[in-house]
């Protein structure tokens, strides 16, 4: 991954609001399948290493919505997939991850731990991780009844610096009007600017490792257009 | 963070060191029950040891409504939560009270603060997060509904209310603000010292319960005084049955809840199913119609409690003792006393010379209790901590009053449950759905494992069966308690 190089001048809030107008706008247009994230079926985990042992962080909830272009159905058992363009899906993703959603399931001190975590990832000033994605390509060839599974590039936003990122995704229908998104992004901490914790415990130093992992499982709901 | 590896941080000389310490305390007789500071920085059963730097809670900005000797009392507690970096964020930024004088005075302590004399005023504030209702009890309905209405986290003190329909439009009110802290002020909920002494009890170490005896005793005539005869009345609400729960709401009920929640509570026999009560105007014969001397017995259901009689007695016209409870079973006795100065606040247990030992009693410590010995029961004592303790944590409890530890939960429980309802809000929109309260339900569920405190439900049974008692007492007569009485 590179390093960001992302300006935070107060220029940038009107530039965002005029983007956001725009991918609203081609959302409408171009890609007006909308899925709206469900609150159910959905789970977030943060995976890390430190001096002591491996951590795990978990939240249930990723909030935003998904635009694919009229036609996409996601039918594992057919061997390709409608509304592809030169092996890219037109896709318009908005992902939001609220921090302190994402809590820790240790035996001791967890609420410590969560508060830990929220301080590190500057939670009072940034407190949504965002995603969004650029370019969804799907693997080939793809196999009739095993999930779709895409490349995905795109841009995430964590504490305040925005990266670049890539990793795969699959996605699965779930009964008649449901996908579920599932994927893995690895990912180190300082690339965010975030300096790994090391959290006294009056045990010695326990430091954490730089390098964590995103395992999500992101369930949406298709949403009709309103009739006018 | 899951921890997934565990390594033992006992030495083997200082277990031997403790170990043998503790042994010969023990063979001097009985056990002392206290939380010492440094396992109670911990806060955890594991033996774990205490983090030295804990990150602050988000701000928290309260308004106190009802600026009297109580209200400034935690005005004053509020103030002493930033010393804890935890707690730094927290500011009262508003108080109420419609008496100038009291208004002014609750000024004093918090300059910054705006003053209100109308609690509307108050409540139509947007920066006040929270409210903290420390008026006269007959009062509080009107201002927690209203406060619940504005988007306020409420803290309510105890008793909710002075008649049952009250609090139970309290309850409701809570009960229907799923996205809100209802917290009751009954302080003890949230005192690490009583979570570290219930599994005592919960645990059989009584043997089978036999009788549980509370006693809350001042010398203190509870008349106040006043510049005008309108204000003097307005004072004096407690000394007037058609205003006052009398000695068994405004000085029992935080007897009457700890004893009903140390013997199972609601759903496992701890609820009452009958007051017998009695009662006296003895000394401050001032032309009150509230009684100065009130004793009750309190009856259990057939089940874990069947035969169990709980006797509760307050007094104005003695100190003797100041308060505590005593609990007896067929093995041991268990004396708390909370807020007794003269025995620093200790908690211990006697044993019956035939009573089963549990093992853990090697590791307590033991003193003398006038000619009684007694054991004095030390949080974790047969855990790691205390071996690695090395013999210097204090043996009574900390410093800490009950209140403070109760507005310690009240503000981290904002934080966590307010959160949570907000992270709800951002995703998922702000309607009230069975996914919303559900979600809600899990995180007030996690938030109270880690801050224990007292919600509408203990309120409302706690106001209930304050209110009863005082009515049975008042009668001199048996009140059975049907559970209609505790349901909304």
């Amino acid at each position: 991954m590179k390093k960001p190089n992302i300006a935070r001048g107060p220029l940038w809030p009107a530039i965002g609001l005029l983007l956001a107008a725009g991918v609203s706008l081609r959302a409408a247009a171009d890609l007006p399948m909308h899925y709206q994230a469900q609150s159910t079926n959905t789970s977030v985990a943060i995976q890390g290493t430190s001096t002591v042992h491996d951590w795990e962080m978990k939240g249930p909830i990723i909030g935003g919505f998904v635009d694919f272009p009229d036609g996409v159905n996601f039918d594992t058992n057919q061997a390709t997939l409608p509304g592809l363009k030169d092996g890219l899906l037109p896709a318009g993703v908005t992902a939001r991850i609220t921090i302190r959603s994402i809590r820790s399931e240790a035996d001791h001190l967890p609420e410590v731990m969560d508060r830990l975590m929220r301080e590190a990832m500057k939670e009072t000033n940034y407190p949504r991780i965002e995603y969004h994605v650029t370019e969804l390509k799907l693997q080939q060839p793809h196999v009739a009844g095993q999930p779709f599974a895409f490349d995905a590039k795109g841009s995430l936003a964590i504490a305040g610096v925005t990266n670049k990122v890539a990793f795969p995704v699959t996605i699965v229908p779930l009964g008649k009007d449901k996908i579920i998104i599932s994927g893995t992004a690895k990912l180190k901490m300082t690339d965010f600017k975030i300096d790994p914790p090391a959290p006294n415990f009056g045990l010695g130093l326990m430091k954490c490792g730089d390098d964590i992992k995103i395992v999500f499982q992101w369930t949406l709901m298709y949403v009709p257009p309103k009739q006018p | 963070m899951k921890r997934k590896k565990e390594t033992s941080k006992v030495d083997r000389r200082d277990f031997l060191k403790n170990t043998s310490v503790a042994t010969f305390m023990a063979m001097m007789g009985g056990v002392e029950l206290n939380l010492p500071a440094a396992a109670q920085e911990a806060k955890s059963a594991g033996g774990e040891a205490p983090l030295t730097k804990r990150p602050p809670f988000p701000p928290c900005r309260y308004g106190v409504i009802g600026a009297g000797v109580w209200g400034r009392k935690i005005i004053s507690t509020l103030a002493l939560l930033k010393n804890d970096d935890e707690f730094a964020n927290t500011e009262v930024v508003a108080v109420c009270d419609h008496y100038a004088g009291w208004l002014n005075r609750a000024g004093d302590l918090v300059p910054k603060a705006e003053k209100f004399d109308d609690y509307r005023k108050l409540l139509a504030k947007p920066e006040v997060q929270a409210v903290i209702v420390a008026t006269p009890t007959h009062l509080h309905r009107d201002i927690v509904l209203d406060a619940l209405k504005a988007g306020k986290h409420v803290y309510c003190e105890a008793p909710l209310a002075h008649t049952i329909a009250d609090a139970k439009d309290i309850a409701r009110a809570a009960q229907s603000s799923f996205k809100l802290v209802f917290q009751a002020g009954l302080q003890e909920r949230s005192h690490p010292h009583r979570h570290f002494l219930w599994p005592f009890i919960r645990t059989a170490a009584l043997g089978r319960n036999v009788l549980v005896r509370a006693q809350w005793h001042k010398k203190e005539s509870w008349a106040r005084t006043a510049s005008t005869p309108a204000r003097t009345d307005e004072l004096n609400w407690r000394l007037h049955q058609a205003t006052s729960p009398g000695l068994m709401g405004e000085a029992g009920i935080q007897r009457l809840d700890a004893v009903t929640w140390f013997l199972g509570g609601p759903r496992s026999g701890g609820r009452p199913s009958a007051v017998t009560g009695f009662s006296s105007l003895i000394l401050w014969n001032d032309g009150r119609d509230v009684p100065d001397t009130v004793q009750a017995v309190f009856e259990f259901p057939d089940g874990p409690n069947a035969g169990v009689r709980f006797l509760f007695d307050a007094t104005l016209c003695n100190s003797f003792d100041s308060e505590y409870e005593m609990y007896y079973g067929t093995d041991s006795a268990i004396l708390m006393q909370p807020g007794n100065e003269a025995r620093d606040s200790k908690a211990w247990m006697f044993k019956e010379a035939d009573a089963a030992m549990f093992g853990w009693e090697v590791y307590a410590r033991k003193d003398s209790f006038g000619a009684e010995s007694g054991i004095s029961l030390v949080a974790n004592a047969s855990k790691q901590s205390a071996l690695t303790d090395k013999g210097t944590a204090a043996s009574a409890p900390p410093a800490v009053e009950p209140l403070q530890y109760a507005l310690q939960a009240f503000t981290a429980n904002i934080s966590e449950i307010g959160g949570a309802a907000r992270t709800y809000e951002e995703n998922f929109g702000g309607e009230d759905t069975a996914d919303f309260r559900a979600n809600m339900a899990e995180n007030r569920k996690r938030a109270l494992t880690q801050y224990p405190a007292a919600g509408w439900e203990e309120g409302l049974e706690a106001t209930v069966l304050a209110i009863k008692a005082n009515e049975a007492a008042l009668k001199k007569q048996k009140i059975e308690l049907k559970n209609e009485f505790f349901e909304l």
